[in-house]
């Protein structure tokens, strides 16, 4: 049976709930960058963004390392693949959902033909 | 590309599926908006839905109970947003737990398209919410759906 750290979970999908911070990860789904780099294309000052990455933080999805001044991040991606995976199996109902009506679609246009018949 | 794709998707929190019927139209929308229909394919293979509340109508709320092959229930909510027939159905559904909380929801966007004599349905369903119960309740769950599909596998065994 496939296990969940339920709680990250939670706070996964909360954080990825808004687009700067999507639009964030994607930036760092490049390879690491300071702080300054990834506020640049931002349309917002430099604190709103910080709120954003500490929201990041602390669902465990960025890291950050302090050299001097600097403020390099990182993507942690474990909690993404655990919530990729989450998805994939509620996915997976879905298209077996959609199998199933195909197999009943058919067997009630077979019924019908027969009615027609009679 | 293909890859940035697919984590595109993901970060959308979404996924979408395509399916092609040889059917109508009318005949798939029908399917999926009268609960006499619904009953009859709704849920993993061997399920079966004792209780199935869908008036499908803006604003009304959805409750189905889907049985798994060993008599566990799995209670599911939500409520319809959207019906254009025969073309689209947008609802949200989710879990809930045995006091009808709900543990996670999506919003699923339903569109039928007319294709040759058939129909082209795709579903695309973005995760609205996740409680910490959300995690636990799916892999119950794909252990009910992995226990009917043996039990399916048993039931196409050659007879006699």
């Amino acid at each position: 049976m496939v296990k969940y750290r339920t709680s990250t979970l939670d706070r996964t999908f909360a954080a990825l709930s808004d687009p700067t911070r999507r639009r964030i990860l994607r930036q760092l789904a490049g390879g690491s960058r300071c702080v300054t780099d990834v506020a640049r294309p931002h349309s917002m000052s430099l604190p709103a963004v910080s709120k954003h990455l500490r929201v990041l933080e602390s669902a465990g999805l960025l890291r950050r390392r302090r050299t001097g001044r600097v403020h390099t991040l990182r993507l942690e991606a474990a909690p993404m693949r655990r919530a990729s995976r989450w998805i994939g199996d509620y996915r997976r109902f879905w298209e077996g959902n959609l199998d199933r009506l195909e197999g009943y679609l058919k067997e009630v246009q077979a019924k019908e033909i027969t009615h027609e018949k009679e | 590309m293909k890859r940035s794709r697919k984590a595109d998707d993901f970060m959308g929190r979404e996924f979408v599926i395509t399916r092609e019927y040889d059917a109508p139209r009318e005949l798939v929308f029908k399917a999926w908006t009268d609960p006499k229909h619904l009953v009859r394919w709704w849920g993993p293979e061997g399920f079966t839905n004792p209780v199935c509340e869908w008036d499908a109508r803006p604003g009304k709320r959805i409750y189905v109970v889907m049985r798994g092959p060993d008599g566990t229930d799995y209670p599911m909510g939500g409520e319809f947003r959207e019906v254009v027939a025969p073309e689209r159905l947008v609802f949200t559904s989710g879990a809930m737990d045995e006091k009808k909380r709900l543990l996670f929801e999506f919003l699923h966007t339903v569109t039928l398209a007319e294709r040759a004599g058939g129909t082209l349905l795709t579903v695309r369903s973005t995760v609205t919410m996740t409680t910490p119960g959300a995690g636990r309740y799916i892999g119950g769950f794909e252990m009910g759906m992995t226990q009917s599909l043996v039990r399916l596998g048993r039931s196409v065994q050659p007879q006699g």
